[in-house]
């Protein structure tokens, strides 16, 4: 028992010296180089378009899963490199933990998609303005022989009622991600709260998985229309273009204010870039060879 | 009558032995002499059946009526009598045969502990408890007194000796001692880097060998 | 700071997710260690105590089942339980029974040849006295066996310890479900991608603590082995 505790103790001394370490560098340096980085930041994002030097060429850009897993992004990337001089770094997961590395000085650019996340985030000053750019449409996938009778559905959220009716197993990301805020609110409009239900499968994963598992146990899923074109599976596409299920697109650039080493620059030209009538274009035609359709629609 | 014809045995391409014929009559004792890495124990695990020769032939060992005690056996984590019962699998009455060895290797105040605290030189008298607790056609024994002091050696030479007479057991020992070959073995093998030089009764090796190479081996005996 | 106190306070307190997400770790640690340990000791104790055709060649396939990366151990249970495999029909997929399936396969290769490498250091000496004395194979193994209890129960909890921090092909054949196949890692990592660092805090807390309480068990036991040879 003696061992137990001493073991104990020393745990939470290497977590707090941690945890104090990191506290006590962070401070003065945020405090004094804040107000000192905004400025020039500023300047230099007006001027930066021709000949500028580039102090920082890599751009960290934290987006969600269904951006990166589509294609879009590896699709685009190259063009921008090559316009820019800049670098980009992607790295994807759900909106919720791509809002969480940018708050926690991981990213310098966010692309993401939930609203609500979106304004709180910027809220707390990190981000001065979200730039929508691009919608497109999340759609209800299910096994072919849709026991809820989804297909015959006149909305996204009469659908969800077919299926909580039916008891038809359902598989939800749970991951706090884009998808994940959207499909939770598809419940609220319904009015049913399917949380703790038997058929309702929380598994915590990303959108291709939650694919996966659909596939595996039949069931129903909520997912966007691009990474349901790219995965391998049987499931089939039963509603799709309801109101609810727009799906909007947003960048913000990351303020330096935290995180004084944050590439404010590179991300203004980033989303400069993607905002330019090429860029757009670009967009617009993405994936229209490979699935015969257009997989996201850009807002001019 | 235990036969070799023509058994070699190699280890990483070496020859350790190489016996062309030797034979073992029933009912007598034999010593093996040598110096270590002569091939003794190889001779003796040959017999036993724990090592297979790489060519001839070893024939007529009673393996079903044998004991066979190695250089340094193993102490199972049982109390020492557990340990010699378990030696007795085929015979009436394990514990009471098993308690009369031990009292005839000085061990029976020792039945109770555990096998594997005993010291060197107790883990061979239970060894050799588990030898005698029975009747056997063969014994073979490798340097058994190897760890024991001058006491205990006796008592178990005295013991091997009556147990062979009483029993008509075949013997065969493998010793680093002349002397100790003198006592018990009524015929000797010397061997010499895995082959045998010299053989004959003990009495007519040990006091005129008729080899160089084991008059040298016994006269550094002697100095 | 502010995340640890925030774990401890979850773990002190009553949180449902929480304890069942200890639960349902705990019962598939010991399933999994259990019947691998049945596989596992039995064949190590074979493996290492005679000789017979072909035992190189099942040293070798085990020592490589034994690198086994567990994604792989995931992706074949996946394989062979998905709905267009083999056994599809048995609905295993996403259950906890399935993740004590791909543990299996990871860990009796882990078990057998810790159990075979044990065995192995007394085989000689234990082959060569039992030959001396008539007694059989098979009592040999068992006699062999009980002089090496003691090891083997740190085998056991070397594979429980094995069971219970791996992720990899829980993640693949549980699926993660929430209230069912939700294992104490595949929560760190979900709670870590999501941001909530005080609930992966406490949940680490406690997979620490369980291994701290495995390697003190493990430490006495052989402790007392040293101190009775």
């Amino acid at each position: 028992m003696k061992k137990f505790f001493a073991l104990m103790v020393a745990l939470l001394m290497v977590f707090s010296f941690a945890a104090c370490a990191q506290q006590a560098t962070e401070a003065p340096q945020a405090a004094e180089a804040a107000p000192a980085a905004e400025e020039p930041a500023a300047e230099e994002a007006a001027a930066a378009e021709p000949e500028a030097v580039i102090d920082n060429p890599v751009i960290r850009l934290s987006t969600t899963t269904s951006v990166n897993d589509s294609g879009l992004l590896p699709y685009l990337q190259p063009y921008f490199e090559e316009d820019s001089g800049y670098q980009l770094e992607v790295t994807s997961a759900g909106t919720g933990a791509a809002i969480e590395k940018a708050r926690n000085g991981d990213a310098d650019c966010l692309l993401v998609h939930a609203k609500s996340s979106e304004e709180e985030y910027c809220s707390e000053g990190f981000g001065e303005v979200r730039v929508p750019f691009m919608y497109n449409y999340f759609v209800i996938v299910g096994p072919d022989s849709d026991p809820a009778g989804v297909k015959n559905a006149a909305s996204a959220s009469e659908a969800f009622k077919a299926i909580a009716d039916a008891g038809a197993a359902f598989i939800t990301r749970g991951d706090d991600s884009g998808t994940n805020k959207a499909e939770l609110k598809i419940w609220t409009a319904a009015g049913i709260d399917p949380a703790g239900q038997d058929w309702y499968v929380n598994i915590g994963a990303g959108m291709g998985q939650a694919l996966t598992t659909a596939d595996e146990m039949q069931a129903y899923t909520l997912s966007d229309k691009a990474t349901y074109l790219a995965s391998e599976n049987s499931l089939s596409l039963l509603l799709e273009k309801s109101d609810e299920m727009m799906n909007t697109y947003s960048m913000i650039a990351v303020t330096p204010e935290r995180w004084p080493d944050t590439n404010y620059v590179g991300a203004e030209a980033f989303i400069a870039w993607m905002t330019s009538e090429k860029a757009l274009d670009l967009i617009d035609s993405y994936g229209v060879e490979e699935y015969g359709e257009q997989l996201f629609f850009t807002i001019r | 009558m235990i036969t070799l014809i023509h058994v070699t045995k190699q280890y990483e391409n070496r020859t350790i032995l190489d016996v062309p014929r030797l034979t073992f009559e029933s009912g007598k004792r034999y010593a093996l002499i040598g110096v270590n890495g002569s091939g003794k124990t190889t001779l003796l695990r040959l017999i036993a059946g724990t090592l297979r020769p790489d060519s001839g032939k070893i024939e007529n060992v009673p393996l079903q009526n044998m004991g066979y005690m190695p250089q340094s056996p193993y102490a199972f984590d049982f109390s020492v009598l557990k340990n010699v019962e378990i030696a007795l699998q085929k015979t009436p009455q394990p514990a009471e045969k098993a308690l009369a060895a031990l009292e005839a290797v000085g061990l029976e105040k020792l039945a109770g502990a555990r096998g594997n605290k005993l010291s060197g030189g107790e883990t061979q008298r239970m060894a050799f408890a588990r030898m005698i607790a029975c009747p056997r056609a063969l014994l073979l024994l490798d340097e058994p007194t190897s760890s024991m002091d001058i006491k205990g050696t006796d008592q178990i030479e005295n013991q091997l000796l009556r147990y062979a007479v009483a029993n008509e057991c075949t013997v065969i020992l493998s010793t680093h001692s002349p002397a100790q070959a003198l006592r018990l073995a009524q015929e000797v093998v010397y061997l010499d880097q895995g082959k045998i030089v010299e053989q004959g009764s003990t009495e007519q090796v040990i006091n005129h060998p008729r080899v160089e190479s084991t008059r040298l081996f016994l006269q550094h005996w002697r100095l | 700071m502010e995340y640890l106190i925030k774990a401890f306070s979850l773990l002190f307190g009553s949180d449902p997710e929480l304890r069942q997400i200890i639960g349902v770790t705990l019962q598939m640690s010991f399933f999994s260690t259990t019947i691998s340990s049945l596989f596992g000791i039995p064949l190590g104790i074979l493996i290492g105590s005679s000789d017979f055709r072909g035992k190189k060649w099942v040293q070798r396939i085990n020592n490589t089942l034994m690198g086994l990366p567990p994604v792989v151990a995931g992706l074949i249970v996946l394989l062979i339980l998905s709905r267009s495999g083999p056994l599809g029909k048995l609905k295993l997929l996403y259950t906890v029974t399935a993740m004590v399936v791909a543990q299996v396969l990871l860990i009796t290769p882990i078990i057998t040849g810790l159990t075979a490498t044990i065995v192995s250091i007394r085989a000689p000496q234990i082959r060569e006295t039992a030959a001396g004395m008539g007694i059989s194979p098979f009592k040999r193994m068992l006699y062999t066996a009980y002089d090496c209890r003691v090891q083997f129960v740190s085998t056991i909890l070397a594979g429980f310890g094995r069971a219970i921090a791996e992720v990899g092909a829980v993640q693949i054949v549980g699926g993660n479900v929430q209230f069912k196949t939700r294992v104490m890692t595949t929560a760190i990592m979900l709670q870590t991608n999501m941001g909530h660092f005080e609930f992966a805090i406490a949940l680490g807390l406690v997979l620490l603590i369980i291994s701290f309480i495995i390697n003190a068990l493990v430490q006495k036991l052989s402790d007392g082995q040293a101190e009775n040879a």
